[in-house]
């Protein structure tokens, strides 16, 4: 999540490095399809929509990182 | 209980050789009705009526599209289906986006609408089948939806709940319920008498489809007139019915009064009146009516004259709802003098009035119908458009091509889709057509729990206006019983207003009328338009009314609704055509109408029921449904007018010789909701309305596809349990599979002072253990929007800190901006990082393409807040119906009871927890049972709910016995049974037990009721309530503390608190607390013309002389101001005070 390394400041990515933000250029994020639970990744610019099957509702993985619960 | 139940070999814990006993085994006549009618099957009833048969009439109404330009051109509609093409077939739709999709992507769950039409093409007359005009949202579970006819798997593999009831719409992903509408009969006579005002009036609401009006017979000083919103003033009666073809002064005495002379005395005036005015032909008559006919012409429509206005005016205005077909106004004249001599029975005896709160004179208005209304509507409206189009087109003298209209139809296709959409979502039902503007039509279906929901598809409400203070359409009407539920209404201002259903009821829907027209006619009765008028009343001859309508007479009134029921009973007709006699009125009156209330009887004929061990045997071998019953005449469904005519017993010992009729199950009297509660025969009234209206707050199982939705806002419960004590509704309604409570071991007793006021005291082993442990699911929308501009929102990545880590706030994020799933969010975190561009508003054209440029976005992040933090249960990425990215993130909580949540049994005893102990300080038996839940006894003798002390008693021996214990309304396990089990068991017979202090370890002075009781918890949770604030917001105007917990508002001192303080004696607390310390201001004020000003400078007087700075509050200083500004000027004189 924090791993991605150093993004050299293009014209393009300027103003978002002054305010802040970070792009990422590797999407590690994978998400399933409702209909045939195919894992996949995708890029914020391609369509929300199933690589498989074509189905538009997608579901986002469970997170890889450590989750610690207080269980009470 | 499903289907396949019934096809098992053991029924009901029944095997196919046990005895049959009719007397307790006929209820299981109520499972196979709900198999095939019942709760939610009116709703499914009237719109797949709505959807295969209004539909096409509407079309035949509207049949043809013409132009005003070319004679030539025609278009007319051939035939109209839903959902699927010429070729196939009805039963079958399309594949359709499935519910659960349309659910979760915010579209609308709805089938494409194909007609045939048949247009001309230059000299060449077209056929084009399967024109799409629209889309119709799709009721569910209706015959049109998917999910018709599908089995419990099929249902799983959709993500559909195989419980959930359907017959609601789902309409941009929410789910909309059109709740039924109680209304006063259409087109019938309904009497009224003003005892005070001596004023008597027969009124009749003609409805047709093209029109709804209203027409009045009233009296006014002994006289009688006909008044009507369309003519100025009132007719006299004579006038009306001589304009109506009765010109004999007494052929209108004989078709009025008859032959009884008290009635001719009393209408004898009225024929005075109209010879005073010189009328005498009916021409003369149509003129004077002419005259007074208030005229609203459309623009371009020729102009009347005086005696084409009245002959206009009764052909079609005057009682509408009765077609004039060649000017022959007989059926209506009769109608009228049928309505005037009601009136004028209504003045000899004031008895002779309609109860409007009867429920035989009311209809129940469904889905189906008001979205016929709808359809109508826009369906001219299209046509309308189509047309306009269309003239606009064939005005232009050339053309390159020939002339297509069907290029031209599908321009406003949309017109039927949004229009149709957007009422049910928000609710609007506008029809120009009735001038009719009713809001409110469409409600959320509430997912609270599986009750909630349940309850609602039962709901009727009604049109009264609340605010009225009358209490006789609010009240509990005798022929409510069986039809609606006697117990479940709203508290407060909707009382008696809003109604369910009872749990064996049915609504009907509109049948043909000219087949049972004629049926009358072959039973023997004379057919109106041939008797002689002076037979018409004579004594013994009774009147044939079809839906309100005069259409014969016969003299042998019994045995022709004899002979009508058998062939009723027999199926030669349809089960839901209601006959009955009325002998005030001496007339039989069939009803055949929809919207009628009715439920199934067994029918008794020479003091034998007909149902049989015999036919019970057969449904339990699944040989024989519900309707075989009904084909072989053994149940009938009788409407709230034949009802009267019947009577009915409740058992079979009951059955005289005079017994026509036997009840199915005397708890079907009570709905699906009231019938949660286990004994309520035993209980106080009112605590069964509680009841009725806490058992939707429960918090329970919602239904199977509770963990897929994604809906605002969910409760769920981690361990429900089904109650130990059930009642057959419970079975009927599968509460047992869905439901909302525990079982909690209860110990009546008191125990500290933190159980007042009903205050229950929580055992805290059993939190720990799971009891009223529950979920909160809360979901969170974000569209990604695209702007005309080209640019478009976008998901920012996460901002990270000087090591690599992300920021605080961006913890829980991902890297796609969008939080992690499984992730803990706490309050000020970010979980969806939306950015917008900064130059979304900016136009199109002007300035440079900004597409190859560097987009500038704002981040507009959804931040969690909350004083608990959450888990990221689903994020959901779709596409909604215009292309733009829809993202729902689904927050969880997962709470345990703490003080101040809120618990309720089944019996209206709600109760907050007011302490939470440990178990070892509680209480405990010889085996070493600790309660669950304290209660304190004072919750008893007032309230009087002594199905709660029969629950715990039967919960008690179900649980030594290991069985599941009945408490159905009016039968249930008995107490003396339940006693012996618990003798038998070792316990003592009354349920209760020696306990010892949990503190002390010693026994308890007193005998302990102690045991199982079932117990919801309700949604009202502390977490979602509780508000504190030292410093907050305030708002700009004012700067005073903002109001309400969701701005993090103030709690108010308000003046009653602040009128403490003074009588304390502490008013200089108040002025250094709300002035000087929280409101104080400075102030120029100019001592010569008492104005403010700013930096030591009057503006009004120009001078900084006699300036003086003074501190007075803000709220002072607003006031002035906005004084100022209504042009009063508050002037401020001052004087030293020392």
């Amino acid at each position: 999540m924090s791993r991605e390394g150093f993004v050299p400041p293009t014209a393009a990515n300027l103003g978002n490095a002054a305010s802040g933000i970070q792009t990422m250029k590797d999407y590690g994020v994978k998400y399933i399809c409702a209909q045939c639970a195919v894992n996949f990744s995708l890029s914020p610019k391609e369509p929300v929509r199933c690589k498989e099957c074509g189905h538009r509702v997608l579901y986002k993985a469970r997170t890889k990182r450590m989750v610690q619960f207080e269980a009470r | 209980m499903s289907f396949e139940d019934l096809l098992q070999p053991s029924y009901k814990g029944k095997s196919l050789t046990d005895p049959i006993n009719t007397a307790e085994d006929k209820w299981n006549l109520l499972p196979a009705f709900l198999q095939v009618k019942g709760l939610v099957k009116q709703h499914l009833d009237s719109f797949n009526f709505f959807v295969d048969t209004d539909l096409k009439k509407i079309i035949q109404a509207n049949e043809k599209v013409l132009s005003d330009v070319d004679p030539e051109f025609y278009l007319k509609y051939l035939d109209i289906r839903v959902g699927y093409k010429s070729g196939g077939n009805p039963n079958e739709t399309e594949v359709l986006l499935p519910p659960h999709e349309c659910r979760l992507r915010d579209l609308t769950y709805s089938a494409p609408i194909y007609v045939d039409v048949e247009y001309t093409r230059g000299r060449k007359i077209i056929i084009h089948r399967d024109l799409e005009i629209g889309r119709m949202p799709i009721m569910l579970r209706s015959n049109k939806c998917i999910l018709n006819g599908k089995n419990e798997a099929q249902m799983a593999y959709l993500n559909e709940c195989p419980l959930d009831p359907g017959g609601y719409f789902i309409v941009n992903g929410t789910e909309k319920v059109i709740l039924v509408q109680e209304q006063l009969s259409k087109n019938r006579i309904i009497v009224e008498a003003d005892e005070k005002k001596n004023i008597v009036q027969a009124s009749v609401t003609s409805s047709t489809h093209e029109r709804k009006s209203k027409t009045y017979v009233v009296t006014k000083n002994d006289k009688i007139y006909l008044k009507h919103n369309s003519i100025s003033e009132e007719i006299p009666i004579v006038i009306v019915l001589k304009a109506a073809g009765l010109v004999s002064d007494l052929e209108i005495l004989q078709l009025v009064c008859g032959k009884d002379s008290i009635y001719q005395d009393l209408f004898a005036v009225n024929f005075e009146e109209a010879a005073k005015l010189g009328i005498y032909s009916q021409k003369e008559a149509l003129e004077y009516i002419g005259r007074k006919v208030k005229t609203i012409r459309r623009l371009n429509a020729p102009k009347l004259s005086i005696l084409q206005e009245g002959i206009e005016a009764i052909a079609t205005t005057v009682i509408a709802h009765i077609t004039v077909e060649n000017l022959d106004f007989k059926e209506k004249a009769l109608y009228i003098a049928i309505m005037t001599r009601r009136v004028i029975m209504a003045m000899h005896n004031p008895k002779l009035v309609d109860d409007r709160d009867y429920v035989g004179n009311k209809r129940l208005e469904l889905a189906g119908q008001l979205m016929s209304l709808l359809f109508e509507d826009l369906f001219k409206k299209f046509n309308n458009d189509f047309k306009a189009n269309l003239d606009k087109i064939l005005k232009k003298p050339s053309r390159v091509s020939e002339f297509d209209a069907l290029l031209h139809i599908n321009i406003h296709s949309s017109n039927i889709t949004t229009g149709l959409n957007r009422a049910i979502s928000t609710g609007n039902w506008s029809l120009k057509r009735f001038k009719m503007e009713r809001a409110g039509v469409t409600h959320v279906l509430s997912r609270l729990s599986y009750i909630s929901a349940l309850g609602m598809m039962t709901r009727i409400s009604s049109q009264f206006e609340k605010s009225r203070k009358v209490s006789g359409p609010r009240a509990l009407q005798p022929s409510q019983f069986g039809m609606l539920c006697t117990s479940d209404t709203p508290e407060g201002e909707a009382c008696g207003l809003v109604k369910n259903l009872a749990l064996m009821t049915h609504i009907t829907t509109d049948d043909e009328e000219d087949p049972i027209k004629k049926l009358c006619y072959i039973l023997g009765a004379e057919d109106i338009s041939v008797i002689d008028s002076s037979t018409l009343h004579s004594n013994g001859t009774f009147g044939v009314h079809l839906n309100g309508t005069l259409i014969g007479t016969t003299r042998f009134p019994s045995m022709f609704v004899s002979k009508f029921r058998h062939l009723r009973r027999t199926g030669k007709l349809s089960a839901f055509v209601s006959i009955f006699t009325n002998v005030h009125q001496s007339a039989v009156h069939i009803a055949a109408d929809g919207g009628r209330i009715c439920r199934p009887l067994i029918i008794v004929e020479n003091g034998k029921a007909k149902v049989t061990a015999e036919h019970l045997e057969r449904l339990r071998d699944g040989e024989w449904s519900f309707d075989d019953f009904l084909t072989n005449g053994l149940v009938e469904y009788l409407d709230v007018n034949e009802e009267n005519d019947s009577l009915i017993a409740i058992y079979e010992k009951d059955i005289t010789s005079g017994t026509t009729h036997l009840e199915i199950e005397p708890f079907t009297v009570l709905g699906a909701v009231a019938g949660l509660i286990p004994y309520p025969h035993h209980n106080q009234s009112p605590r069964n309305t509680y009841q009725c209206a806490m058992g939707k707050q429960a918090i329970g199982a919602i239904a199977y596809n509770q963990f897929r939705r994604i809906d605002t806002l969910l409760y769920l419960m981690c361990y429900p349990q089904q109650p130990m004590v059930k009642t057959k509704t419970i079975e009927l309604i599968d509460y047992d599979k869905l439901p909302a409570g525990q079982n909690a071991t209860v110990a009546v007793m008191s125990y500290s002072g933190y159980d007042i006021e009903d205050a229950l005291v929580l055992n805290k082993a059993s939190i720990d253990r799971g009891f009223g442990r529950c979920q909160v699911l809360r979901k969170t929308t974000a569209v990604l929007k695209r702007y005309p501009n080209h640019s478009k929102d976008i998901l920012a990545g996460m901002r990270v800190k000087e090591d690599g880590k992300p920021i605080f706030q961006h913890e829980a994020l991902g890297p796609d901006g969008l939080a992690e799933v499984g992730v803990e969010v706490q309050s000020g975190q970010t979980y969806i990082n939306k950015c917008v561009p900064t130059n979304a508003t900016e136009s199109v054209v002007g300035g440079q393409p900004t597409i190859n440029q560097q987009q500038q976005h704002r981040e507009t992040p959804v931040n969690y807040r909350a004083p608990v933090s959450s888990v990221v249960d689903q994020v959901m990425m779709s596409v909604s119906d215009n292309d733009q990215a829809l993202i729902k993130v689904l927050l969880r909580q997962t709470r345990r009871p703490e003080l101040g949540d809120k618990f309720s049994s089944r019996h209206g005893q709600k109760g907050v927890c007011g302490i939470i102990v440990q178990q070892e300080d509680m209480p405990f038996n010889d085996d070493g049972i600790s309660p669950d839940i304290i209660m304190n006894p004072h919750g008893f003798p007032s309230r009087m709910t002594v199905g709660k002390m029969l629950e715990l008693v039967s919960g008690k021996a179900g649980v030594l016995d290991g069985s599941l214990q009945y408490g159905t309304c009016f039968g249930g396990s008995k107490l003396e049974d339940m006693s012996q089990i618990l003798i038998d068991k070792g316990f003592n017979y009354s349920g209760k037990d020696m306990l010892y202090s949990g503190i002390t370890g010693e026994a308890l002075q007193a005998y302990i009721f102690f045991g199982p009781i079932y117990y919801q918890k309700l949604k009202h949770m502390v977490l979602d309530k509780m508000h504190a604030r030292a410093r907050g917001p305030r708002a700009v105007l004012t700067r005073q503390p903002t109001e309400g917990r969701s701005r993090d508002g103030g709690l108010r001192l308000g003046e009653m608190e602040r009128d403490c303080v003074i009588a304390y004696g502490a008013s200089q607390l108040l002025l250094e607390r709300l002035m000087l310390s929280s409101d104080a201001f400075d102030v120029d004020v100019c001592n010569s013309c008492g104005l403010m000003g700013y930096n030591n400078w009057c503006p009004s007087c120009k001078t900084s002389e006699g300036v003086v700075k003074m501190t007075i509050p803000y709220a002072a200083k607003l006031l002035f101001q906005e004084l100022i500004s209504m042009n009063i000027a508050p002037r401020l004189k001052m004087s030293d005070v020392f």
